[in-house]
């Protein structure tokens, strides 16, 4: 199934902003936060279709899945 | 003030203005005279649509610099944010800044907080940045915590800065300004990025970019570029709110990201 990428701040040093990925039937939203070697603990808000999901979700062909660090500093 | 003498200094102001404009050495002079103080002075003008000179160029309404002269701001952190919104709140016109921060100035502050220079190291935050907003704009008033913030840092304010550095505070912070019932805006940066958006009651903002209480805790790295731009739209999302402006900040926020040139509004999901 196709699923639109999105990373935002700093999530995106070395990475991407946007990219379609090609993954398999059942893949969770955790499971592309740990394949892009992104830190659980950094995670502040992740969102597919504009819906907060959760890292279990599973995601959807079509599916726009966002992710977002925590930013902290003042 | 009595009710004449204020008739008196309505009538030198009105003879002193020129073009709707009161420069700075005539209310001063006048102020001196009447031995009132220059925001005396200046409110007075203000309430018969005289301009002091300083706000010229902002091109607001006499009525919109009277409201932004009246309204209370509460800018909780002193830093980076805090001092950079402090500053552009001050130049505007604010009439009233209340400075909440605990801390001294150290030499890691020097690379993005405005008022931090190798003079003021060692110096409280709140003490500097107030002295420099009297050098910007005399006739601001000003209270001052140096300490971490408590409910009377927020209380009187039409507004609330959020210029914090910790998530914990943060979240504080936002559920002490819903139970006073005021609008919070929020910012936030690291490296090139940065967020900023507005916490309030029909919202929940800081509760979606907060989920956990703590955050990883590493030593900020913040490139001043970000903290200029994020205290701007927090400066800019305040004053549209206290002169009753819209903004579609109260559905969304806003990512920044100076690195790759791209600005990215989000809406805040309603589903927790």
């Amino acid at each position: 199934m196709r699923v639109q990428v999105k990373l935002f701040a700093f999530f995106r040093d070395g990475r991407f902003i946007k990219e379609d990925k090609e993954l398999p039937e059942g893949t969770t939203a955790g499971t592309v936060v740990d394949d892009l070697d992104i830190d659980r603990e950094e995670i502040g808000v992740l969102m597919i279709n504009s819906r907060h999901c959760k890292f279990e979700t599973v995601l959807q062909e079509g599916d726009i899945y966002a992710i977002f660090p925590v930013i902290g500093g003042g | 003030m009595a009710e004449s003498n204020r008739d008196k200094i309505l009538q030198n102001i009105k003879q002193r203005s020129r073009d709707g404009l009161l420069s700075l050495a005539d209310a001063l002079a006048i102020a001196g005279q009447w031995n009132c103080s220059l925001r005396d002075v200046e409110h007075i003008a203000l309430d018969h649509a005289i301009t002091p000179s300083r706000f010229q160029r902002n091109s607001l309404s006499c009525q919109e610099q009277l409201r932004l002269f009246l309204s209370r701001v509460a800018i909780i952190g002193c830093g980076g944010l805090g001092g950079r919104t402090a500053e552009l709140l001050a130049r505007l016109g604010i009439g009233h800044l209340i400075l909440t921060d605990p801390d001294v100035f150290s030499e890691s502050n020097l690379n993005r907080q405005i008022f931090c220079s190798t003079e003021s190291l060692g110096c409280n935050k709140v003490d500097i940045v107030d002295r420099e907003l009297q050098k910007i704009n005399p006739a601001l008033e000003t209270t001052l915590h140096i300490s971490t913030f408590t409910t009377g840092s927020i209380d009187t304010a039409d507004i609330v800065i959020d210029a914090l550095d910790s998530t914990e505070a943060r979240i504080t912070l936002s559920k002490l300004c819903r139970k006073q019932q005021i609008p919070m805006v929020h910012g936030a940066v690291k490296e090139w990025y940065g967020q900023a958006g507005i916490d309030q009651a029909s919202n929940n903002l800081i509760s979606t970019l907060y989920p956990q209480k703590t955050a990883p805790s590493s030593p900020p790295r913040v490139l001043p570029m970000s903290v200029a731009l994020i205290a701007s739209i927090q400066a800019a999302e305040a004053t549209k709110s206290l002169l009753g402006h819209n903004s579609s900040l109260t559905g969304s926020w806003l990512e920044t990201d100076l690195l790759h040139c791209e600005f990215d509004s989000i809406k805040i999901p309603h589903d927790i």
